[in-house]
């Protein structure tokens, strides 16, 4: 009975033997024993999903590049699935990767084209040199046809253009400004503090160009075409050239004040005047019209600055978006993209270190801390939430007095100034009375700011932000406050005994001028005369006072406002004084190097891990905000208010705006028509309509890409249950059957004992 | 500058400047980093090559964590021992120009210190440790770390990171393509 049990076993599982051997042979053709590894783990490996990674690299890079090669990697893909004998090793060795890769040849005959492109592919790869010789000259050793006609034209020429670019990128990057600079800082100091200094650089390009554009439109006609009586017919309406200021002798401090002879020079807005110049090129005349040139060039200036930002800021958008989707990527990305390649220095290694292992701490402790504050009790939250009112309102109330400070400080010095003042020096120093005390309210408050966030318990990343908020907003304020000062100075508000100015856009634009000038004098001094020595201090007395007096690291924060900052008095400045913009582009140039001595000399490595896509937002966002904040006050002046009668390009007009209007009025009947129809309700209620159906369907589109999103990673989760389950079933089975085989070699071999005994006997 | 080219033949560069992401100068200067490493072995046979020890004396590699598993890597004997080819490899894939895919193949591989194409927790927590150095977390730390790690990232639920999914982060990170790279 017992043996007829056995026999019916012996048959099936025989029955299941051979199937089993030939199925795994005809995809593994090798020893059964030996791909399967009792360990599921180990089978996993096997998957051709594991194998075909090198060509799934392949295929991504053809997808990127979009060329037409994908079909052929396809086929190539093909191939790799009949040679899985590559299986045998977890990873298969590197002569096999390329007998997989190649293409089948047998299928496409390649040309030219396609096989520069798989050349071009090899890079990719990740097999080292000598195989991608020997790949590559195996593809161009293959037959290929030679491109025909207008394919070959275009081959060429895309050849050609290659070609060409490659040699101009590389005489880019031999000319290529701070290029070693920017190495030896990210070696320092990570990827996040070189953002800071890309960023300078960016300004630095965009201030160079404007002031470019400035000089060609703007400057050169009018020195050039000032004194030329080309043609007499147009004679100049106004004589708006008898402006100019009483004082002739030049004296060192009107430089840095734009009074005196400075303010007659092609620096402020008084100096262009309002004239269509007139020249005569072979009897023919041409001309030149300044106003609105000098009004086309502002418009540029705003759009080329927005632009820029915009395509700045849609990058770290994207990002950010990126990174929203899936907020829980933060470990991932701190343990897979934490580490700088790019560091070179053991002392900044060693602060990485410290300071990846305090990031790590602190996301987990926020983690923590996230659970706590659902647990937090009610007494407890009151008592954060009435911290934090108190913190709200002692920052408004630091606005406020900030603000406050800063109006009557311009209010004395204007006073004083009024009151006629022999002493040159003290002169100065009331000129830069209401500037001083704005660069020390920025240096002061935000350290208040710094001290109050202790109390509010916000997160690490949220006390970052809102400090930064917090700073940006008195800046702003004093701003705004020193617009509302200018403003009324300049209309006479409230003020019974004021005198019209002769030209009040030039006395703005000294302002502004001062401002500039005592902004970059504050960077100087503050990085040579006070940071440098406390370094210094820091470095050579053993005395821990003096440690921790003069320690400072490179607080990046800090360090965007001061810029963004800048730039926001260049924006301001610019339509009263244009050549403001050859001041900014060469300060950013300079205090590219002042605050590369203050990271590479005064500071060490910040022990706060700055991310550069993080950062990079956040700049970006900080300088569209001043951005707006800049545009404002210009577009109410050139819309609403009255320019100087007696100087300037538009003095004869109520406001800037109707110039344009009145070239407008100029312009043939269908551009007027069109005009016309564009600013009626006709037009733009339709065009609200279109703009609102856009956005819905792109939101529309948005939430399925989501839910898609969503539903294929529940899939995958799927799917990955589902191998693992089956390779889990698998290796059972195999154990079984290797068990099964184990007692029927025993029992064969007890048979034959048994026999042989019995024969024997 | 001339003598350095002499050291290559036209094709040479030609062949390199197909195979990376690096044009002929770049190839060139990369070199004379190469040579600045040991001249004297590179000055005889400008494809020497250099022991492991030597190799991480290259500044970037010196301070990584990760410099002897990078050498490995790209090691074209497997045995971290490194010619100005597998140099030139290893920057190629550093450079910039160098596309994400690429560059997440190699991380990968890095990562990978047992092998097995799976970043498993031993190799997770290797990672971590070259991360954080000298500072160590304690066991328990290490474990909730992982953990966060493998529930982020592990979508298929076997407690380890397949490429597919090692390339799924990495094509999130915004920051990986710009810490993955060394300057020339």
């Amino acid at each position: 009975m017992s043996g007829g049990d056995k026999k019916r076993k012996h048959t099936r599982s025989q029955g299941w033997e051979p199937a089993g051997s030939e199925f795994y042979q005809e995809s593994y053709p090798m020893d059964a024993e030996e791909i399967m590894p009792q360990d599921p783990k180990h089978l996993a490996t096997l998957l051709p999903s594991k194998q075909s990674r090198a060509g799934a690299t392949l295929r991504l890079r053809t997808y990127d590049q979009r060329t037409a090669t994908t079909r052929r990697w396809q086929a190539t893909n093909q191939t790799q699935k009949d040679s899985t004998d590559t299986a045998q090793h977890r990873r298969p060795s590197q002569g096999e990767v390329q007998v997989s890769m190649l293409p089948d040849l047998s299928q496409n005959l390649s040309n030219e084209q396609s096989t520069w492109e798989e050349v071009m592919l090899i890079k990719a790869m990740p097999i080292p040199m000598d195989e991608k010789k020997k790949l590559k000259e195996k593809i161009l050793n293959q037959p290929n046809l030679r491109l025909q006609g207008y394919e070959q034209f275009k081959w060429k020429r895309r050849k050609a253009w290659d070609h060409t670019m490659i040699r101009v990128n590389e005489m880019f990057t031999k000319v290529e400004l701070w290029r070693q600079s920017l190495k030896h800082i990210e070696g320092n100091f990570g990827t996040g503090v070189v953002a800071y200094f890309l960023l300078l650089k960016w300004m630095f390009f965009l201030n160079l160009t404007i002031f470019i554009s400035i000089f060609l439109f703007i400057t050169l006609p009018t020195i050039l075409l000032k004194d030329s009586q080309g043609c007499t017919e147009i004679k100049d309406l106004v004589n708006n050239a008898s402006y100019s200021t009483d004082s002739v002798d030049f004296n060192f401090l009107d430089l840095f004040q734009g009074t005196g002879i400075v303010e007659d020079t092609a620096l402020f807005y008084g100096f262009y005047p309002n004239e269509t110049y007139c020249y005569l090129v072979n009897n023919t005349k041409l001309y030149y019209n300044l106003p609105l040139a000098y009004l086309l060039i502002t418009l540029l200036y705003f759009l080329l600055s927005l632009i820029n930002i915009v395509k700045s800021a849609a990058r770290g958008f994207r990002e950010r978006l990126i990174e929203s989707e899936g907020q829980f990527y933060q470990y991932c990305n701190l343990i897979f993209g934490g580490w700088d390649f790019c560091i070179h220095n053991q002392a900044s290694a060693d602060i990485k270190h410290k300071a990846l292992y305090n990031e790590i701490k602190a996301t987990l402790e926020t983690d923590k801390s996230e659970e706590e504050r659902q647990n937090r009790t009610r007494g407890e939250r009151y008592v954060i939430i009435f911290w934090r009112m108190t913190a709200f309102l002692v920052t408004v109330a630091v606005w406020g007095f900030s603000g406050a400070a800063i109006y009557f400080v311009f209010d004395i010095s204007t006073r004083e100034l009024e009151k006629e003042i022999d002493d040159k020096f003290i002169q100065f120093v009331y000129q830069f009375l209401p500037s001083f005390c704005i660069v020390l309210l920025n240096m002061i408050v935000p350290q208040i700011f710094k001290r109050i966030v202790v109390f509010e318990k916000y997160c690490p990343a949220n006390a970052l932000t809102f400090t930064l908020l917090r700073s940006v907003g008195l800046r702003l304020a004093s701003l705004f406050v020193l617009y509302y000062s200018l403003f009324s100075k300049v209309t006479c508000h409230n003020k019974e005994n004021c005198t019209e100015m002769e030209c009040w856009e030039n006395y703005v634009g000294q302002n502004i001028y001062k401002l500039l000038w005592t902004d970059f004098a504050t960077h100087v001094f503050t990085t040579f005369f006070l940071n440098f020595p406390r370094a210094l201090l820091a470095k050579h007395c053993n005395n821990k006072v003096f440690k921790a007096l003069g320690q400072q690291t490179f607080e990046l924060p800090k360090n965007v406002l001061d810029v963004v900052y800048s730039q926001t008095l260049c924006w301001f400045g610019f339509f009263y004084a244009p050549l403001l913009s050859a001041m900014a582009s060469l300060a950013f140039f300079l205090i590219f190097y002042i605050k590369k001595f203050a990271c590479m000399n005064n500071s060490t490595p910040s022990a706060v891990v700055y991310r550069a896509s993080r950062s990079n937002s956040m700049f970006m966002s900080v300088l569209l905000f001043s951005f707006v904040c800049a545009l404002l006050p210009i577009a109410f002046s050139v819309s609403e208010m009255t320019p100087s009668t007696m100087c300037g390009p538009f003095s004869e007009h109520a406001s800037v705006w109707q110039l344009i209007v009145q070239i407008f009025s100029y312009t043939p009947d269908v551009i007027k028509t069109v005009g016309h129809f564009v600013t009626t309700a006709g037009f733009a209620i339709p065009m609200f309509v279109v703009l609102f159906l856009l956005l819905y369907y792109y939101n529309a589109i948005n939430a399925a890409n989501r839910h898609m999103v969503t539903v294929l990673k529940n899939q995958l989760v799927l799917e990955g249950h589902d191998k693992q389950f089956l390779l889990n079933r698998l290796s059972m089975f195999i154990k079984e059957n290797q068990k099964k085989e184990r007692h029927r070699n025993a029992d064969y071999y007890e048979n034959t004992q048994h026999r042989n005994i019995s024969s024997s006997n | 500058m001339g003598q350095t080219r002499s050291q290559f033949s036209e094709e040479e560069l030609q062949d390199y400047e197909d195979l990376t992401y690096f044009t002929k100068k770049e190839v060139l200067y990369a070199h004379q980093k190469f040579k600045a490493l040991a001249p004297e072995k590179v000055g005889h046979n400008k494809n020497a090559k250099l022991p492991m020890s030597k190799i991480l004396t290259y500044p970037e590699l010196q301070v990584n964590p990760f410099g002897d598993r990078i050498c490995h890597v790209f090691s074209s004997s497997q045995d971290g021992d490194i010619t100005f080819e597998d140099f030139l490899d290893m920057m190629s894939v550093f450079s910039e120009a160098a596309p994400k895919a690429v560059k997440a193949e190699h991380a990968f591989r890095i990562f990978d210190f047992d092998g097995d194409d799976m970043l498993g927790h031993s190799d997770l927590k290797q990672v971590v440790e070259k991360l954080t150095g000298e500072n160590k977390l304690n066991d328990s730390e290490m474990q909730l770390l992982i953990n966060n790690i493998l529930e982020e990232a592990d979508l298929d639920d076997d407690r380890a990171l397949s490429f597919a999914e090692f390339e799924h982060i990495i094509d999130r990170s915004s920051d990986f393509l710009n810490a993955f790279r060394i300057r020339l």
